[in-house]
């Protein structure tokens, strides 16, 4: 009796403890050096909201976190509706299925650092897409796509997509196989044709699994870095840089630990915030 | 229900304890911090190493030199760590914070003096005397100093060699033996090249350091003596924006010079679209890559402006001040850097030495037979030594510096202020960032 109270417990120790001291501690450890001037060298001095003020008055902050957004809004119904349309159409049952489920996949496996050289490949003045594009007669005289302020953000969003969909899609198909079966040949029965089931069964069966993209794909593009990082550096003129981007550059580049905590602690509310507000949102809706 | 609380009580207890350890090995590894190189008297003394991407290329030979070492210095050890280029910074970072900093690392000027600003460092002005300075070359010494401090030992040179593609230069109609000298020359090649070819002439990277260094070569001065003030908005620091402004707005240079890394010019020029640019330390890398390029490549002078100035980069050694063993981590950088061991290194790779001695070798002033681009690039390299300094001397702030020139050019380039009014702006960023 006693050891059966004890047991999950025990189990639930060496999670318990990594989480604590891998996640919680360094998120804890973050917020008290938000408030110091922490550079990684000498010990740091409590300032209190010196960071923050500092924050709030530097413009740059202000555009990585427009950048951010613009991000978030252009990456993330991408990554909830295309996935949905891929997983419907690998979920048939075809001869050779599984290869095209894996094409998709590999881009979520190849590591983003050589995508993104490879992408940056397709993007440069004389790359594939340019040559592509005046192949076709579509342009005269190739576009900067990571050069110019107007291109750069949404070159960059394309890779997150592309890199995304698969992982998204596979989550879908887990849960387009959960519907059951019957509830199709029922509609079938009554007469609904595949636009029908698609709108009236699989989308409001696959509901929860929405609500999940949704809030992983909203993270995971508030937390944007690496293609960043290697196609563009934030540049030309910020235009393509995001609040991590430069939470990294301030701690990494420049030392100022406790101004980037500051920033992350920010990054952190904003991801907390729109987590929130995903689920009531998508909550509701999942009822209906 | 007690029993119950009483168990999450247990449990938080274990996760904090697990939380705690973490925490409490930061601070029991400062104590001894304080009994600076008293150890190296002791029995046995064991020094941490850590180089920048040497392995596999140059493991015997750096583990040849920690042999010879370890063998005139029975009490010493050395523990060698090869560290990715791109994990350095921050491994090192990572390593001081948590106070287990090794004792000599290889580190670039630029983020040498990031962490010499905050006293990270062992002044080696202080550690060594008269006589071991005077070994080194004169400007390599003098490029790790700041705020009166020297903070590293000069390990391997280079100066900026200009890499020209012959076939290039003949299907353009040009004569790739009298190869641009100057910014004003290589424009005009440039304009003839794209005309006739539709290539690139001149690929300027502005990477890193460079848009600034470029700046020093036409004549700017980046900041006043006492480092307080910009001093580049002049008719000199005009010309450059100018120059890099018209280069890009006459599609002289790709666009992608203004998002697009170093990588990007290798790239290019490996793919044969590109006639010249700065590359010698390159070279290995093209060797390999684009042998037809490589048998092409006639290395040429650095490409100066109205300064004369020629560029010089340092590779160095340094001590963390956190080492225990400051004494012996010196002695060992000492002997890393003797003229011997360097001449040895520099046999391996086209670098120079930053011994006097090591360069008055013939390897350094004689062109064989047979010589290849290598060769020539290591000569003409080791011959424009005697001009080159360091241009773009390590600075407080030095990110932010570089980040508001960029900027302030990429305004200018892009065609949304004029260059003056770019210049203004720089101006303007820069007195704020030095006023800090």
């Amino acid at each position: 009796m006693r050891t059966n109270k004890l047991t999950p417990y025990l189990f639930l120790l060496p999670g318990c403890a990594i989480l604590g001291a891998f996640i919680f501690y360094p998120m804890i450890q973050a917020i008290w050096m938000s408030l110091t001037d922490y550079n990684m060298i000498t010990d740091p001095n409590y300032i209190a909201l010196e960071n923050y003020e500092k924050l709030f008055q530097d413009d740059l902050f202000w555009k990585t976190l427009k950048n951010t957004f613009i991000y978030v809004i252009g990456v993330v119904p991408a990554l909830v509706i295309i996935p949905i349309f891929m997983a419907v159409l690998v979920n048939q049952n075809l001869k050779g299925i599984g290869f095209f489920r894996s094409a998709y996949y590999i881009p979520v496996v190849t590591s983003l650092v050589v995508a993104g050289i490879a992408w940056d490949w397709v993007y440069k003045e004389n790359g594939l897409l340019n040559y592509i594009l005046e192949l076709v007669g579509v342009l005269t005289e190739p576009i900067p796509w990571l050069s110019s302020t107007d291109t750069a953000i949404f070159a960059v969003m394309i890779v997150t997509i592309w890199k995304g969909l698969g992982y998204y899609m596979i989550i879908y198909l887990a849960g387009l196989q959960s519907i059951p079966h019957e509830l199709y040949e029922a509609a079938q029965i009554d007469g609904a044709n595949w636009w029908k089931q698609m709108t009236k069964i699989t989308i409001p069966m696959l509901m929860p699994f929405v609500l999940i993209v949704t809030i992983m794909s909203s993270i995971a593009g508030m937390k944007v870095f690496e293609e960043i990082y290697v196609m563009t550096g934030g540049g030309p003129l910020h235009s393509s840089e995001t609040l991590v981007f430069y939470i990294y550059k301030e701690a990494f580049d420049r030392l100022n630990m406790g101004y980037a905590s500051a920033a992350g602690v920010v990054l952190f509310l904003l991801t907390l915030v729109f987590s929130l507000i995903n689920i009531k949102v998508m909550g509701k809706d999942k009822t209906v | 229900m007690n029993k119950k609380n009483g168990f999450i009580a247990l449990l938080l207890l274990a996760v904090m304890m697990f939380v705690a350890a973490c925490g409490n090995e930061k601070d029991g590894s400062t104590e001894p911090e304080k009994d600076t190189g008293k150890e190296t008297s002791g029995e046995e003394t064991t020094i941490e190493f850590w180089t920048m991407q040497l392995q596999p290329t140059f493991t015997d030979y750096i583990q040849g030199v920690i042999d010879d070492f370890e063998e005139q210095n029975p009490t010493i050890k050395i523990d060698w760590l090869d560290v990715p280029a791109a994990d350095l910074d921050k491994k090192i970072l990572t390593a001081v914070s948590s106070k287990t900093a090794p004792d000599v690392v290889n580190l670039n000027p630029t983020f040498a003096s990031r962490l010499a600003s905050l006293d990270a460092l062992v002044n080696m002005d202080e550690a060594l005397t008269d006589e071991q300075k005077a070994l080194y070359v004169k400007g390599a010494w003098e490029a790790n100093e700041l705020n009166g401090n020297i903070f590293a030992i000069p390990w391997y040179l280079s100066t900026e060699v200009t890499l020209n593609n012959k076939a290039i230069y003949e299907e353009a109609g040009l004569d790739p033996e009298s190869p641009a000298t100057t910014y004003e020359e290589a424009k005009e090649y440039s304009k003839i090249i794209k005309e006739k070819t539709g290539k690139y002439g001149y690929y300027p990277s502005l990477d890193l350091s460079l848009v600034l260094q470029h700046m020093v070569v036409m004549g700017a001065e980046l900041t006043n003596e006492d480092r307080t003030k910009a001093a580049f908005n002049t008719a000199e620091g005009l010309k450059a924006f100018e120059y890099f402004t018209e280069l890009y707005e006459e599609k002289l240079i790709p666009s992608d010079a203004l998002t697009g890394d170093q990588r990007n010019t290798i790239d290019m020029y490996q793919a044969g679209q590109v006639a010249f640019f700065a590359g010698s330390q390159f070279i290995s890398q093209i060797k390999e890559n684009a042998p037809d390029i490589y048998e092409n490549t006639l290395p040429s002078g650095a490409i100066t402006g109205d300064s004369g100035k020629k560029t010089m980069s340092v590779q160095n050694i340094v001590v963390p001040s956190q080492s225990k063993n400051q004494e012996a981590a010196v002695q060992f950088a000492l002997f890393l850097t003797n003229a011997e061991n360097q001449l040895a290194f520099t046999k391996l790779t086209p670098i120079l030495p930053s011994a006097l001695e090591a360069l008055d070798d013939p390897y350094f002033t004689e062109v064989g037979e047979d010589a290849e681009p290598s060769d020539l690039v290591r000569i003409k390299s080791a011959e424009q030594l005697v001009d080159a300094e360091l241009l773009v001397p390590p600075m407080e702030n030095y990110d932010e510096l570089r980040e508001a020139m960029l900027d302030a050019l990429s305004e200018s380039m892009l065609g949304n202020k004029t260059p003056q009014e770019a210049l203004d702006q720089a101006e303007e960023a820069w007195n704020a960032i030095l006023s800090k």
